[in-house]
């Protein structure tokens, strides 16, 4: 058998299913003394903590058509009530971006064989998440990932917490670091590699648009971050949408990788995550965006009225010219992946001829960068940052009031 | 019941093969049987037209893997059970070590050194990077880039409370002005024409009395957006990023705006520090203000309703009955906006069909020749022409506005870039209502 299945029986047997803590909480409620209640509680927050030390990446990716459903993609991505910052020992910055810094991670007081377990921690402060108007967008956040939890190319939410000040996202650890610092450092990437790391895109997008019925909403290099093995592992769905047959209206993404129709207020749909593909292949083969300029009001006004321009050097395929051009095609009834066959259309164009797409699934293709990484907890692979700055905002009384009920789900 | 011979065949060659290979997954491996089937007719297919499908090969099946070339270009795939750990002892760690770069490097020259020199294993050509070559934008930023949004809103119509848009009234002089000053700009250079009446009715306006007075503060949070109806402004840019106190805190002056210019468009878009100081350069200055989420409601609640509307026509359409939500959603988002004078002919008889229409606003009538009077009146939510989307044959009947007409189209060839062939989706559900009853088109 799987060592998938196995994990799925283990954590059911154990009960440390954090969703399942409601169920033993209420069944212990038959001897409600106040003791047994304590004890149930550190009980389950032992076991949730365990829950997180037993999580381990499956050794074959569960096919896309049961990510959902089996058991262990189910256990994963619930928001405990038990963790705390104080489980986790934070030892290093990975990245920050507008809205979060994320950690690299250790279990506080590790058992014995959990000693070099790591883990990523994004936080994410609840008073930046209301004046920067994001509230909706880290509740997406937080639903869409546990709902994909399990897909071979898109980190893994294990679990979710809070405490009076901060949101807690605990992810698989992706030691690889981002494709843009491999793609700064390289310059450009060649068409062999970048196609190596469209077609695992094109996978991540198929299933969250035609499986999960999810926008992404923020392709680009800085977001793919690289597994182990060289794989793509995409983060950051703090834009991400379950669209439901619906057009949604609001701003959001990477000045660069901004489709028009968004730019333009349009109402937009799936389809700006194939319009940024297109970007992100043009950046991979020549090393920078196809429009781009210091002013982001001027990249606005290429995006919407200019056509790709391809360079003269370096050279870039027929191909590889051709799926950018129709994946940055302003008329969305002409913009592949949204026209006729969706995702398989894409599959099907020229530039991935002779891809087995269920051999990129399963991984089956080696990757074109290895990232040096030497141990389990090595973070060299990540640029270093700045620490945090002090002097931030507080979480008033009156804001608690305010916003605290829109974060319980966390 | 019986199955087609195809289906009956194509079962028990699975059949044969699950009952060989006895797989663990069945699920992945009927997959990839039929998956591997399709590959191989296809390839057929395109290698000759009268070729018959190719009979399953068993040794060809389960694996494939190591024999096709690869199109990552590394030579070789992982085999299916190893491959694992992969991962590449860096020796040189000692290398390059920035405090802003990840401290893996390059070797000098533009080759490049581990840790991307090819696989583990160490064989195999190097890495698949290309050396930077000349032609590099050097002006481009390298840095990472951080995300941008607006604050999420909800169209007025699918929540509870009840927005309209404020009206500010002006003159017909203002309004031309107005109209003039923005039409060239790439965020209202698409609208139409009632959410371009309810902006320009929104603009407010906004005096400012005396000289060097900071209408927007460089490195401030932007909200608003305006045009200058009167009087001129300077624009200040300190390379600092943000204005600073003291003598030089605006920077260099970089350009005036006169009567009719505009200045802080990107605050429409989203909440970004200002990327200027403007100042009024003289006294009694007047402009026009629009801010943020005033522009973006209306532009999302007219979108948000006619896109409901356009669905709504849609389902109402028999030929398109069996489309799910979604593909009407598509269908929607594609249709396009035109609006017609009374008496225009919309569509000709005898003329080739290729476009289907909704009527979104107005009247319009059916008229067939040789017969003065309309055949067919044809109100809001009224749609004719769809079975240009079926077939090539000629317009029954003409089709002329009453009134003025505004109506919504698509084209066949955008349909079926969309959907694909309408035969196919009429194939879903049986097509019952006949056609004929209710539109005369569609009688020869
Ligand atoms: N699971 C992970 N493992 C390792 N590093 C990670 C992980 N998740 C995120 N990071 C790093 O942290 C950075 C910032 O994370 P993220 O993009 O989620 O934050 P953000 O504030 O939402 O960013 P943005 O400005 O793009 O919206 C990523 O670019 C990546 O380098
Ligand atoms: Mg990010």
């Amino acid at each position: 058998m799987k060592s998938v299945s196995r994990m799925a029986t283990t954590a059911l047997q154990k009960t440390t299913h954090p969703h399942l803590h409601s169920h033993s909480d209420s069944s212990s409620a038959s001897t409600p003394s106040s003791s047994s209640q304590n004890n149930n509680t550190m009980a389950s927050a032992l076991q949730e903590k365990e829950f997180v030390a037993q999580f381990a990446e499956p050794h074959t990716p569960l096919p896309p058509q049961e990510i959902q459903t089996r058991q262990r993609s189910q256990d994963l991505g619930h928001s405990s009530r038990n963790l705390s910052v104080k489980d986790f020992e934070l030892v290093r910055t990975l990245g920050t971006g507008t809205f979060a810094r994320v950690w690299l991670v250790r279990l506080s007081n590790p058992a014995e064989q959990d000693r070099d377990k790591v883990f990523a921690l994004k936080v994410l402060r609840k008073v930046e998440v209301i004046k920067l108007k994001q509230v909706d967008h880290v509740n997406h956040e937080r639903s869409v990932l546990a709902d994909v939890a399990g897909h071979p190319f898109i980190t893994t939410l294990i679990t979710s917490f809070s405490d009076h000040d901060s949101l807690y996202m605990l992810l698989d650890y992706c030691p690889g670091g981002e494709v843009f610092s491999y793609l700064r450092k390289a310059k450009r990437f060649d068409e062999n590699t970048s196609r190596f790391y469209a077609a695992e895109i094109v996978l991540i997008i198929e299933f969250l648009h035609e499986r999960e019925g999810v926008a992404y909403r923020d392709l680009k290099p800085e977001n793919l971050l690289l597994d182990a093995e060289g794989h793509i592992k995409l983060v950051d769905f703090g834009f991400a949408k379950r669209l439901g047959n619906r057009e949604t209206y609001t701003l959001c993404g990477t000045p660069e990788y901004l489709a028009p129709e968004v730019i333009q207020s349009k109402g937009h749909t799936t389809a700006v995550d194939w319009w940024a593909l297109g970007i992100l292949i043009y950046e991979f083969l020549t090393g920078y965006p196809p429009f781009w300029h210091q002013n982001p009001i001027e990249i606005y006004k290429q995006i919407v009225s200019k056509p790709v321009h391809f360079p003269s050097e370096p050279y870039t395929s027929p191909e590889a010219q051709d799926i950018i051009r129709q994946f940055c095609t302003v008329d969305r009834s002409h913009r592949l992946g949204n026209v006729q066959g969706g995702a398989a259309a894409v599959k099907a164009h020229p530039f991935f001829r002779g891809v087995y797409w269920d051999d990129v699934y399963y991984r089956k293709y080696r990757g074109p960068i290895i990232p040096p990484v030497r141990y389990l907890g090595d973070a060299q692979c990540f640029d270093t940052y700045p620490d945090e700055k002090h002097g931030r905002d507080v979480y008033t009384h009156e804001l608690v009031k305010k916003w605290d009920h829109y974060f319980e789900d966390f | 019941m019986s199955y087609p011979s195809a289906y009956q065949e194509a079962i028990e060659s699975l059949n044969q093969e699950v009952s060989r290979a006895q797989p663990s997954d069945i699920l992945q491996f009927c997959a990839n049987f039929f998956a591997q089937r399709l590959e191989g007719e296809r390839a057929d297919l395109l290698a000759g037209p009268h070729s018959k499908p190719p009979a399953m090969s068993g040794s060809a099946f389960p694996g494939r893997f190591g024999a096709n070339s690869n199109p990552f270009g590394d030579g070789e795939k992982l085999g299916s059970a190893g491959g694992i750990s992969n991962v590449i002892e860096e020796e040189e760690t000692d290398t390059v070590e920035s405090p802003a770069a990840p401290n893996f490097s390059f070797g000098a020259g533009g080759s490049f050194s581990s840790p991307f020199s090819g696989d583990g294993a160490g064989q195999g050509p190097p890495s698949s990077f290309k050396p930077a070559a000349d032609g590099f934008p050097d002006q481009y930023g390298m840095g990472r880039r951080t995300s941008v949004s607006a604050e999420s809103l909800n169209p007025t119509a699918s929540s509870n409370d009840n927005w309209s848009p404020p009206f500010h009234q002006k003159t017909l002089e203002q309004l031309t002005r107005l109209r003039k000053s923005i039409s060239g700009n790439f965020l209202f250079n698409h609208l139409d024409d009632d959410q371009s009446s309810q902006i320009l009715g929104a603009l407010v306006e906004k005096p400012i009395p005396a000289k060097d007075i900071k209408v927007i503060t460089q490195g401030d949070q932007g909200d608003f957006f305006y045009v200058v109806e009167k009087g001129t402004f300077d624009v200040y840019v300190n390379p600092a990023g943000e204005f600073q106190p003291g003598p030089n805190g605006l920077g260099t002056k970089v350009a005036t705006i006169e009567s009719g210019g505009s200045f802080g468009e990107l605050a429409l878009m989203y909440n970004a520090p200002r990327a200027a100081t403007v100042m009024s350069a003289e006294a009694s200055c007047l402009l026009w203000a629009l801010d943020r989420i005033t522009f973006r409601r209306i532009l999302m609640d007219s979108t948000f309703q006619r896109r409901r509307l356009y669905e709504s026509f849609l389902e109402e359409v028999p030929l398109l009955a069996s489309l799910t939500k979604y593909e009407r959603s598509k269908i929607a988002d594609a249709l396009e906006t035109q609006k017609y004078p009374a008496g225009t002919t919309i569509i000709k008889e005898g003329d080739a069909g290729e476009a289907f229409y909704l009527l979104e606003s107005g009247e319009a009538e059916a008229f067939k020749s040789g017969n003065p009077a309309a055949v067919y009146q044809y109100k809001k939510g009224g749609y004719f022409g769809e079975l240009a989307l079926l077939n090539d044959a000629p317009r029954a009947a003409s089709v002329i506005s009453k009134t003025e007409v505004k109506v919504a189209t698509l084209g066949k060839d955008g349909f079926q870039r969309l959907l694909g062939p309408v035969e196919s989706i009429m194939r879903r559900t049986k097509y019952e209502t006949g056609v004929e009853d209710i539109d005369p088109l569609s009688t020869k």
